[in-house]
């Protein structure tokens, strides 16, 4: 197998928890690969800001969009071939701020595509401004006087927006996030896993993260337990909320015609009355 | 006859069923070997508001719709006040006996649609029933056609129509519409432009369309999503016109042929993502359909004010084609043509067109002959692959991935961030250099491909000069029936034809287009130096006539 990192020199900080993400995704494709998925296959997509560093240090295929669009091109490269197993990288900013809408039709429509969501509850490479799942109160460069808005609750909006596979891992436990970003992958149809992401430059969450989180026992037997057990701030639970099986998208939406070349499409256009 | 040409005119509320009527009236003239030209006039509404519709009929090709007319069917009174003075001297005008003034005939159409109809009663069937019989249309061929047209009550249709045509023919009205054309085969299908644009760009291989819903341009979303299981297009109303644009450009990135489309509103939401387009190097087709602006506008009429909107779209320097066609026929093969130059030179591409192009209805038959005949040239990628492997055309070999395109050791990077030739973020000076100048150097092959086509028409032959783009050609072809000048139409606006156009540089002319600052004239007197001698400007949302534009004509030359 080929090497999986590439030349590119690392700039995220020391301690970052995208290298336990980057890490973890690296495991997973390579035992993606050993139980015989075509590594040509496998396609990134990634937004702007540290989390989509990962494009430049991840030796895959893909496209390194623009800030917030990570999922509607990930969305055009399913569309257009099913076959290819996208992983969508999104920061909290990009794809629970300026990319909202793609994250929520994503799951709306059943994609079947992975999106990880590096959750640092900030916004890193341009200095620390609150994000959209920053906390109340939070003062960063842009809220100096403290965050006045509420953070979406992620977990909550995607189950309602309609993912039918949804978990939560945290970037420091590494072969529990490889594992589960493997059958994020593995599942069809829109898979969204939170990752809880320390930035140590500007939110270091490690304490609260060691210290709070706990897996869940199995898979919520409902909805409103799995919400419930989501949006628990006492105990922070790491595994599956939902798994479930509904029509996906990209395979429903494909035409049934034949394919034709040009001088086809040319006599056809000749023949036919429109 | 105005001209001798056969204008109709219907007029009504949005919801009767104003634009069917005229397309089936425009479908008896086309069975009977005449030419037709078929504009809507509608307000944004799904019922209530004024609509009307014209379709004028003639013997030999028409370019435009008459506002002069010789049948007029008002469904209402606001259409009777509002359409007759436009009734040419031997004119007739038909309505309802309740909103009858002097001038119009009133016929009991309330009361008949009362006695036919149990349910779904169809006014619109009475302007098909008097306009067949005033053309001299048998009673059963109307018949037939109605049920063949319409599928709902198919009975209580034809027992209406047939009603209303005796109510006319009772009249022992002269026929004022001949409908016989000896020795002549026209066409029998009327396409819109929009129709013409999804065919063009689906000839030569388009597969999938992204979009979200702005008139003028819907049609072409809905036009690919009807046909997706006979086309193979996949059509994809997305949730934003961000969406689509972002959309497209990953299913390109993933070998497929795919465009989006919209107004000037929903393409300036495409703006960053068009420019992704340049730095990433997609060959994404964008459909501009102009109507009035700024914002919002006038969503349903027609306007050329986006003509420096397309050429400078996009934040950044990257080469693009910009190209509106001056016709129905260079609709169907500037689509296809623009596909191709994108996907040869991987660079994005606007067909620039207005409402009035898009949304009226013209006819003839479709032929691929003046389609370009051959795929656009794709180079071999090389091993090891680098997505932006320098060349000296500047155009790197695509490659996709999957495992029917790409092998294990490829490595296919699509960057929005300046980057190196694998594809991988640069922040170097000389990197940053060497990848501005290779997309730089595209620009000389687009140059070259686009030379492969016809990039400017010229119709006539006078001392006057008239120059035009897009869909006010159409409008001055037809005025050019009855006034000589020379028309002068770039098709091509960027590159810019100058090999073609450098005879007319500092020359006297007058401009044509419909837009309040006349940029299109402030284009051609900096690309060409000419000396405008008059801008003629519409920018009331509606098309001109012939007849309008053949009086300013003479004034021009008379200035």
């Amino acid at each position: 197998m080929r090497n999986l990192t590439t030349t590119k020199e690392n700039s995220w900080c020391p301690g970052c928890g995208n290298f336990g993400i980057f890490n973890a995704v690296k495991k997973s494709i390579e035992s993606l690969v050993e139980m015989g998925e075509p590594m040509e296959n496998i396609v990134m997509s990634s937004g702007i800001g540290c989390h989509g560093k990962m494009f430049d240090y991840l030796n895959i295929s893909g496209i390194f969009g623009l800030h917030g669009r990570a999922m509607a091109g990930a969305s055009g490269i399913k569309i257009a071939n099913p076959n290819l197993k996208v992983i969508v990288f999104g920061g909290d900013g990009d794809s629970m701020g300026e990319g909202l809408e793609h994250t929520l039709f994503a799951a709306k429509r059943n994609i079947d595509l992975t999106m990880i969501l590096h959750n640092n509850g900030v916004y890193g490479l341009t200095t620390g401004q609150a994000s959209p799942l920053s906390l109340t109160g939070y003062r960063g460069l842009s809220t100096p006087q403290g965050n006045l808005e509420t953070p979406f609750h992620t977990l909550g909006l995607i189950m309602e927006a309609g993912a039918s596979f949804v978990a939560r891992a945290y970037s420091a436990r590494i072969p529990q996030l490889s594992e589960l970003i493997t059958q994020a992958v593995l599942h069809k149809g829109f898979s969204f896993i939170e990752v809880l992401q320390p930035c140590v430059s500007y939110n270091n969450t490690y304490d609260l993260y060691n210290s709070k989180t706990k897996n869940l026992a199995g898979i919520p037997a409902s909805d409103e337990e799995a919400i419930k057990l989501a949006k628990d701030e006492n105990d922070i639970y790491l595994g599956v909320f939902r798994q479930e099986q509904r029509p996906v998208f990209d395979q429903e939406v494909q035409s049934k015609a034949r394919a034709m070349d040009r001088q086809e499409r040319f006599a056809y256009l000749e023949s036919r009355q429109f | 006859m105005h001209r001798g040409i056969f204008s109709v005119l219907i007029g009504g509320k949005a919801g009767e069923g104003v634009k069917k009527a005229a397309q089936v009236i425009a479908q008896i003239a086309m069975d009977h070997d005449n030419f037709i030209f078929q504009a809507d006039d509608y307000q944004s509404a799904i019922k209530g508001a004024h609509n009307f519709s014209i379709v004028s009929i003639a013997k030999e090709r028409l370019y435009s719709a008459y506002k002069r007319v010789d049948l007029v069917v008002s469904f209402d009174k606001k259409s009777v006040l509002k359409h007759n003075p436009a009734l040419s001297e031997n004119g007739v005008h038909f309505c309802d006996e309740k909103d009858s003034i002097e001038g119009c005939i009133g016929l009991p159409l309330n009361r008949l649609m009362k006695e036919h109809y149990t349910t779904g009663a169809n006014l619109s069937l009475s302007a098909v029933a008097i306009f067949a019989c005033l053309a001299g249309l048998p009673k059963e061929e109307l018949a037939e056609l109605i049920a063949s047209e319409f599928r709902r009550n198919q009975e209580e249709n034809i027992s209406f129509a047939k009603a209303v045509y005796d109510e006319v023919l009772a009249l022992d009205l002269a026929l004022c519409c001949d409908l016989n054309n000896p020795g002549v085969k026209a066409p029998r299908k009327g396409y819109t432009g929009n129709q013409l644009i999804s065919l063009g760009a689906w000839a030569a291989g388009l597969d999938s369309y992204y979009s979200y819903p702005m008139t003028p341009a819907s049609s072409i979303l809905h036009f690919y999503a009807k046909y997706r299981d006979e086309l193979g297009v996949v059509a994809i109303h997305t949730e934003s016109e961000l969406a689509a644009a972002n959309m497209a450009i990953g299913a390109i990135l993933a070998g497929s042929k795919a465009a989006v489309g919209s107004s000037g509103g929903g393409v300036a939401l495409m703006q960053e993502a068009f420019s992704l387009a340049g730095m990433v190097e997609a060959p994404l087709l964008v459909f501009l359909s102009s109507r009035p602006g700024p914002a919002t506008g006038a969503s349903t009429y027609t306007a050329q004010e986006d003509l420096n909107f397309a050429l400078y779209q996009g934040h950044g320097e990257f080469p693009r084609i910009v190209a509106s066609p001056d016709s129905y026929e260079r609709a169907l093969s500037l689509s296809a043509e623009l596909l191709d130059i994108a996907w040869e030179t991987q660079s994005p591409a606007i067909l620039l067109t207005e409402k009035h192009l898009s949304e009226c209805m013209y006819n003839m038959d479709l032929d691929a002959s003046g389609l370009p005949q051959t795929e656009p040239v794709m180079k071999k990628p090389a091993s090891p692959y680098h997505r932006y492997a320098f060349t000296d055309d500047g155009v790197s070999p695509l490659k996709y991935p999957g495992e029917r395109n790409a092998s294990a050791e490829d490595v296919i990077k699509w960057n929005s961030n300046e980057h190196t030739e694998d594809g991988v973020r640069a922040d170097d000076a000389d990197e940053i250099i060497a990848m501005k100048d290779k997309r730089k150097k595209k620009q000389d092959l687009i140059n070259k491909l686009s030379r492969n086509y016809q990039r400017v028409a010229e119709y006539g032959e006078s001392e006057l000069i008239v120059f035009a783009y897009g869909s006010t050609v159409l409008e001055l072809r037809e005025a050019q029936k009855y006034h000589d000048f020379k028309l002068i139409a770039p098709i091509y606006l960027d590159p810019f034809p100058a090999e073609e156009l450098e005879k007319y540089r500092g020359k006297k002319a007058v401009v044509v287009e419909h837009s309040a600052m006349p940029n299109f004239s402030g284009f051609l007197r900096a690309k060409l130096g000419i000396e405008v001698i008059k801008d003629v400007l519409r920018y009331d949302g509606r098309p001109f006539d012939a007849d309008e534009l053949v009086n300013i004509l003479k004034e021009a030359k008379n200035a």
